[in-house]
């Protein structure tokens, strides 16, 4: 009796440590057969990554996160465990991301090189990368709670918004905006009110300006009419006529003011001519203003007109004479 | 000391000799270990072993449960993989620990109550100890150790098969699969998850057997003190439990 309860006891204690044991390495995928190397990252901060998390290698997992530390120089080192079945990359490089909305992350193992285009990542790897020493560097990607947080924050301001906006639109301001409600109704009415006064102006207005648009659609007729003559005429080849007469004589005008122009050119030619003549006449007029000369002197003194009046008379006098008696002043003869 | 001197002596001494009293006496049983050894396989076998069968029924129940009650929780906006975390974590951290410790408060409490109870009221305590024999370390002492350590021992098998129940729940009769489950089940398992619950039952075991012992040779009278001893037994080690998981969430969470 005494050896089966013991050997009860034994294989109740026995079995349950084997459950606990072997349960806690298989949930904790310990790596017993020494299946999975170990590696190391360095990071400024690993965000929401812990103990557990998934090591993926392009979205497929590979390893998980074995322990994280805080080590010198502000750093923090994981230590990952990856199956060495995996061919990683020449020079990795480890993310810590957000996995999913619910709080996840995992470490993402990419190339270094090319570096990132982000330019935080790159920052951040190529400064975990100078500190140098057998760890992978690592960056870490903006955490999907601090975009919620930033979300939060301009929720919080719209909420700060709103309530100021609740508190300017008190009692007071309520009741001066109902009574501008009000007054913008009076003032509704009594413009009805006026536009309705104003019915039969508006009306007869109206029918003037419809007695002037028929006035104006005559005249519109009428332009009409002309333009459809014009157009009988142009038909006619008389506009061309006209036109063509009208061609003709600008070019006739235009010889004639060619000829002016020649005639003025010749003028100008001469001016200097014209000028000689008359200096030469001036100086003429002022000999015989000044009663110098034959004419000078006809011209200032009237003796001489009168007796070359006389003479002229005379003149005629003896034609007259000569006329009417040849014989007495003209005497032919043969020998 | 006469009653007359006792009554002047102040309450909170009385206490503080009381447990003085108390642990003296824990320590003279532990420390006779002839007697108790023997005694423990016995204990082990009665509070322990044969508990399993029950701890077992309770936990197949706990994990269905908790697989259909998560699968409702998350349905629509978080990943159905979850539901393997949230089993996994459960199971092994409360609803293993604390609904095995309840069933075992009710069976291993009321049987040590019962058991003592009549031993005293019957006066076989006493023949006992006219046989020279500590009622501490024969009775007491294998009780305490055996419930202390078999508790655990219950408690794992009860994690086990609440969690695999409730990933065959899943499997089976949620839209979920082995991979997704032990995706949710392996990424937040900690070793303390372990550990936490076993730590907790152990105290468990402790309490229960202890309140069983305390309240069995407490006993009064005959059947009726009997039975208020059971009861009251069971009523002490129930509350015990949930204080001490409340002590634990907050020592070691």
């Amino acid at each position: 009796m005494r050896r089966s309860n013991e050997f009860a006891v034994g294989l109740a204690v026995l079995a349950a440590l084997a459950l606990v044991i072997g349960g806690a390495l298989w949930l904790s995928e310990t790596d017993v057969n020494q299946k999975q190397a170990s590696y190391k990252a360095r990071f400024r901060t690993v965000g929401g990554l812990g103990v557990g998390a998934p090591v993926t290698l392009r979205g497929v997992k590979v390893g998980r996160v074995e322990a994280i530390r805080l080590v010198e120089n502000e750093w923090v080192v994981t230590d990952f465990t990856i199956d060495r079945s995996i061919e990683l990359p020449r020079k990795p490089a480890a993310i810590s991301a957000s996995a999913s909305l619910f709080g996840e992350w995992s470490a993402n193992i990419i190339p270094l090189e090319p570096l990132p285009e982000d330019p935080i990542i790159r920052n951040a790897l190529i400064e975990s990368d100078r500190a140098g020493g057998e760890a992978w560097p690592g960056a870490t990607l903006p955490d999907i709670g601090q975009l919620t947080a930033q979300a939060s924050r301009i929720a919080g301001d719209v909420g700060d918004i709103t309530q100021r906006i609740g508190q300017a639109f008190d009692s007071t301001a309520l009741k001066n905006m109902q009574q501008s409600v009000k007054d913008l109704a009076a003032i509704s009415g009594r413009l009805v009110t006026f536009a309705n006064a104003q019915t039969d102006r508006i009306d007869r207005v109206s029918e003037n300006v419809a007695t002037t648009s028929d006035a104006f659609a005559g005249v519109a007729k009428t332009f009409e009419g002309a333009v459809a003559r014009l157009d009988t005429a142009t038909s006619d080849n008389q506009l061309r006529d006209i036109v063509d007469n009208s061609r003709s004589s600008s070019a006739d005008l235009r010889h004639a003011a060619a000829d002016l122009r020649s005639v003025i050119a010749a003028a100008r030619a001469n001016e200097t001519s014209l000028v000689r003549v008359l200096q030469a006449a001036d100086s003429l007029m002022t000999r015989i203003e000044a009663g110098n000369g034959t004419l000078g002197m006809l011209a200032s003194d009237s003796t001489l007109y009168r007796e070359t009046t006389r003479t002229v008379i005379q003149f005629r006098e003896l034609l007259t004479d000569i006329q009417a008696n040849p014989k007495k002043y003209l005497k032919i003869s043969v020998f | 000391m006469t009653p007359s001197a006792a009554s002047r002596v102040p309450p909170g001494e009385g206490f503080i000799a009381h447990v003085g009293r108390r642990s003296l006496e824990a320590g003279r049983a532990l420390s006779d270990v002839g007697t108790w050894t023997p005694l423990l396989a016995i204990q082990m076998r009665r509070l322990g072993v044969d508990s399993v069968p029950i701890a077992i029924f309770i936990a197949v129940f706990t994990g269905i449960v908790l697989s259909l009650l998560s699968s409702y929780i998350f349905t629509g906006a978080v990943p159905m993989y979850f539901v393997g975390a949230l089993v996994g974590k459960t199971v092994m951290m409360e609803l293993g620990p604390v609904l095995t410790g309840m069933a075992l408060a009710g069976r291993v409490g009321a049987s040590i109550a019962a058991e003592l109870g009549t031993m005293k009221v019957s006066e076989q305590v006493d023949a006992l100890e006219t046989l020279a024999y500590d009622r501490y370390s024969y009775l007491v002492v294998p009780r305490v150790l055996a419930a202390t350590l078999m508790f655990p021992v219950v408690t794992a098998f009860a994690v086990a098969i609440g969690v695999g129940s409730g990933w065959i729940t899943a499997i089976n009769l949620l839209d979920l699969s082995t991979a997704e489950f032990l995706k949710g089940l392996k990424q937040f398992y900690q070793f303390k998850d372990v550990w936490f619950g076993l730590v907790k039952s152990a105290s468990f075991g402790f309490a229960v057997a202890l309140m069983g012992c305390m309240r069995g040779l407490a006993t009064e009278g005959g059947a009726q003190g009997v039975g208020q001893s059971t009861t009251s037994a069971v009523v002490l080690g129930c509350e015990a439990i949930l204080v001490l998981d409340a002590f634990w969430a907050l020592v070691l969470l």
